[in-house]
């Protein structure tokens, strides 16, 4: 599809339209009636209009998203407001999803809402869509393809996979996710007040239920001495794709359980290690994830 | 409204019409609740009904006795029952198109039987319907699409531009095949004396300026129809529609020729007109030494009102179709009804055109062809008249062909003579050629083309007077020649041996190409505009415009004072340099103008105090004050902000 509005098929339309033009004109012309050639140059310009005209439409409307999700999950519908400047027919192209209709409606309300479905994880600062019409007459739909900047970065997080099992490994190649525990959780050496980023588990329900507000255990140890998390994502994008889920699964799991994880991944920067909050952390660091074999040395 | 519009036009009688239209009413009804899953067994009912008729339709055109001229009236029938029968199925938006283009039919086989613009209504309505069938399609095919009327009117526009220009650039139609070649008595009535000229019959013409005011008029006022042509009397033609013609391109519709000159008046002393009866259509007997071979000039005429019982065609008429059995054809081609030819009354003439050119016409050295008697009559003079063989004589000095003769006489009377219905009577017992080439030469059609033609006679070359029709105007639209009554007229027609007779016309001139339908409709639009009176015109347009404007002044204009405040604020501040960032709050705003303005500066703060309070506090102040506020704020201004002109 391009930038240029281009008929989308059927195409016979247009063929059919040529047709019936010639026909008329052909009769109107050789019958002598003025009256007959006038319907057919009405006809004409109907068919004009009602074949060309959707490409000047589709080539003048103006698509903005208006909002859409910061985060989603690969092979999970995220739903996107977006607006046009007149009726479309919208059918996302990257990430895919469902045909839509947005722009000016005539009866029903319209919500001007797209359902985009991301495979892969990833980070997305704009949409690719195609938009058709065929207005006015509905004879022949034009369409384009026009990418449309997000307001913000959309993250993508990989599907939770299966999770690692939580002991120390060895296995450092490619694919594998290495996890360093810490020896201990700790001992609990008191409370405080939950700050977001918290664990579940390391609510202290008895004394949240004295103290009138959310605490949580103190560990004598620092839970934050990390767990440390190493993805390397192999090259191949489906492998990488299920690898991280596996990594994301992992993360997760050790986050429920009240660990610190400290998480290193590779990303078009280079290398991040950085400690893991939560799980919507985590699955943007894992949608920014890259494979070593996707970063391209610059040249010194 | 297709079916209305065939209707209109016979194509189909009323109640067959009228059942038609109840039934694409119901149909439509019934498809409409059946849209979601309409029953399988009515379309197989569809499929054969559209099946029968054409069948039908077919067997019609290829019977034995079927006249293919006559396609109209099957093409009708076929196309509404497939209107109506379509109309039970049209569960798709496809379906919707296939009886829209069927309408179109409809209408096109109703226009080609048309033949003045109040059938544009039918049209304008059927365009409509179909305009708003078009757009319901679209709002269907977008999930509910509305379009605004901007984009309405764009597309209309757009759609008017499109077909203006076709037909601007098209030429105009032919009549290439004989598919529709009419013959239809109307209102005429009976003939008294069959192959007698109407108005024969002893009753006096009504006269115009010379003779006694009596008797009833003839056909719009013109008194040439008739077996005599009286030069000295001209009739007050009136504006009344005579007849439309449809023809490939526009002639002289002739009516009769005079052959004999008294001095006053043109007489026919030719042999009687001799009844020709035969099937149509009737095959005419060539004009003497006309040539057989050219283009054939298809015509149809539309009478419009009563008119002389003389058959009106272009000139070589070869073929006739005509609601008769019989006509009445005389030696010089002039045809004669047996019945009168009233409103509604249709025709149709084949000619042959042979139109040689100003060369071939000077180069023509045929032999003599005119038999003796016929050229004797058709050189006869009253008496000699030396004075305008003189003159004559004089201004062809220096031509050697007839042809050459000719053109300088017309020439001459170009520009010698003057055109005028208002002249004075011509004296009692005066030679009516005499008194015009030696008095003030001021007359009308008759008297400057007897003028020419007794030139001519006087010169040995054969002329004979021809009285008919100029083509009339030109309806862009219908494609038809509009024949008043004032559109009669008289020119000479000339003798040339290898081509027969030529019409010269002294006083008018006729194209010889068919014009543009395009050209017409642009030439008459400059015309009407021309007429237009621009500065009434030009005043309520610019009354309309300022009212407009002042409305969406005041529509624009924001709500509340406060708001008027904000808009003066940022309004000072974009002269300035300094727009208003979204971001901003409007007292952050106020006091980066402040500074822009002066260091102590506090207007703008000021002003946005009092915004703030109102929209937040609901502390309005009183009206003389929020007039103080409006004031300030929209004459203070702020110092151009120079650094950000710098950036």
């Amino acid at each position: 599809m391009s930038a240029w509005p281009r008929p989308v098929r059927p195409r016979a339309p247009i063929a059919v339209a040529a047709a019936v033009v010639t026909l008329f004109w052909f009769v109107a012309h050789n019958g002598g009636a003025g009256w007959v050639q006038f319907v057919g140059d009405l006809v004409f310009g109907t068919l004009l209009v009602g074949v060309v005209g959707p490409a000047v439409v589709a080539g003048r409307a103006r698509v903005v998203i208006r909002d859409a999700p910061t985060d989603g999950v690969a092979g999970l519908p995220m739903e996107v407001h977006v607006v046009a400047s007149s009726r479309l027919r919208v059918r996302p192209l990257h990430p895919p999803g469902d045909e839509a209709f947005i722009g000016p409606a005539k009866r029903t309300a319209h919500d001007d809402i797209v359902r985009i479905t991301s495979p892969a994880r990833g980070v997305h600062r704009a949409l690719t869509f195609e938009v058709a019409s065929a207005a006015p007459f509905a004879l022949q739909w034009w369409g384009r393809r026009v990418t449309v900047p997000l307001p913000h970065a959309l993250y993508v997080a990989p599907r939770r996979g299966r999770p690692e099992a939580t002991r120390p490994t060895r296995r450092e190649q490619e694919g594998a996710i290495v996890i360093h525990p810490h020896v201990e959780a700790g001992f609990p050496r008191g409370a405080r007040p939950y700050v977001p980023g918290d664990a579940r588990r390391r609510v202290h329900w008895r004394l949240t239920a004295h103290a009138g507000a959310l605490m949580v255990k103190e560990l004598e140890r620092p839970s934050a001495q990390a767990v440390t998390v190493i993805v390397d994502l192999p090259p191949d994008p489906e492998e990488a794709e299920a690898a991280a889920g596996r990594a994301l699964a992992t993360v997760l799991e050790l986050l429920d359980v009240g660990a610190s994880v400290l998480l290193q991944t590779l990303e078009e920067s280079g290398v991040v290690a950085e400690e893991v909050r939560g799980r919507r952390q985590a699955g943007r660091r894992m949608a920014l994830a890259v494979s070593r074999g996707t970063i391209v040395p610059s040249a010194p | 409204m297709a079916i209305a519009a065939c209707a209109s036009l016979d194509e189909v009688s009323t109640t067959t019409a009228s059942v038609a239209a109840t039934l694409v009413a119901a149909g439509t009804v019934f498809s409409h609740r059946t849209r979601v899953r309409p029953p399988g067994w009515v379309k197989v009912v569809v499929a054969a009904g559209a099946i029968a008729a054409s069948v039908w339709f077919f067997h019609s055109l290829t019977a034995p006795r079927a006249d293919f001229a006559q396609i109209e009236d099957p093409l009708t029938l076929l196309l509404i029952s497939v209107l109506v029968l379509h109309s039970f199925h049209v569960p798709a938006r496809r379906d919707l198109l296939f009886s829209l283009a069927a309408s179109a039919g409809l209408v096109a086989v109703g226009g080609s039987q048309a033949i003045d613009l109040g059938f544009g209504l039918y049209v304008a309505g059927w365009a409509g319907f179909c305009l708003w069938a078009l757009t319901e399609m679209w709002t269907s095919a977008s999930g509910g699409g509305r379009m605004s009327v901007p984009s309405m009117l764009c597309a209309l526009g757009a759609l008017s531009a499109a077909a203006a220009a076709v037909f601007l650039v098209l030429p105009a139609p032919v009549v290439s095949v004989r598919v529709a070649f009419l013959a239809r008595a109307g209102l005429g009535g009976s003939v008294g004396v069959p192959g007698a000229l109407a108005g024969d019959s002893g009753a006096p013409a009504q006269l115009a300026h010379a003779g006694s005011v009596s008797g009833t008029t003839r056909v719009g006022g013109y008194l040439g129809f008739a077996k005599s042509l009286d030069t000295a009397l001209r009739g007050q033609l009136g504006d009344q529609l005579v007849m439309q013609v449809r023809a490939n391109r526009p002639s002289y519709w002739v009516g009769e020729t005079f052959n004999t000159w008294q001095g006053e008046s043109w007489v026919e002393t030719g042999p009687r007109s001799k009844p020709l009866e035969q099937t149509l259509p009737f095959v005419l007997p060539p004009d003497v030494g006309a040539s057989l071979s050219g283009e054939p000039d298809l015509q149809t005429f539309y009478v419009a009102g009563t008119t002389a019982d003389l058959v009106f065609h272009a000139e070589s008429a070869s073929e006739l179709w005509f609601p008769s059995s019989r006509v009445f054809v005389a030696e010089d081609g002039t045809i004669v009804s047996p019945i009168g030819l009233g409103s509604g009354s249709i025709y149709s003439v084949e000619s042959v055109v042979d139109t040689p050119t100003a060369a071939q016409l000077r180069a023509d050295k045929s032999g003599e062809t005119l038999l003796a008697a016929t050229r004797q009559t058709d050189l006869q003079l009253p008496h000699p008249y030396p004075r305008v063989h003189a003159l004559a004589r004089s201004i062809t000095a220096g031509d050697a062909t007839t042809y050459d003769k000719v053109a300088s006489l017309l020439t001459w009377m170009g520009r010698h003579t003057r055109y005028s219905i208002d002249i004075p009577p011509l004296p009692r017992g005066a030679d009516s050629v005499t008194e015009f080439l030696f008095g003030n030469r001021v007359g009308f059609c008759e008297q400057i083309s007897t003028s020419l033609a007794v030139m001519l006679r006087s010169l040995g070359i054969p002329a004979r007077e021809a009285v008919g029709y100029v083509p009339g105007g030109f309806d862009p639209i219908t494609d038809l020649y509009q024949v008043h009554a004032n559109d009669a007229h008289a020119w000479v027609q000339v003798w040339f041996p290898g081509y027969g007779w030529q019409s010269f016309d002294p006083t008018a001139v006729v194209p010889s190409t068919p014009p543009s339908p395009g050209a017409t409709a642009l030439r008459e639009v400059a015309s009407d505009l021309r007429r237009v009176p621009w500065v009434p015109v030009a005043a309520v347009g610019l009354g309309t415009a300022a009212l407009v404007l002042v409305v969406r002044l005041r529509r624009r204009r924001p709500p509340s004072w406060a708001a008027r405040v904000t808009r003066y604020v940022e309004l000072a501040g974009g002269r300035a340099g300094r727009p208003r960032e979204p971001s901003e709050t409007l007292p952050e705003y106020a006091r980066s103008l402040d500074r822009l303005t002066a260091p102590e500066s506090r207007t703008w703060a000021e002003l946005a105090r009092e915004v703030e309070a109102s929209a937040y506090g609901g502390r309005d102040p009183a009206p003389p004050a929020q007039r103080d506020l409006l004031v300030r704020a929209r004459r203070t201004r702020v110092p151009r902000d120079r650094s950000a002109a710098a950036v």
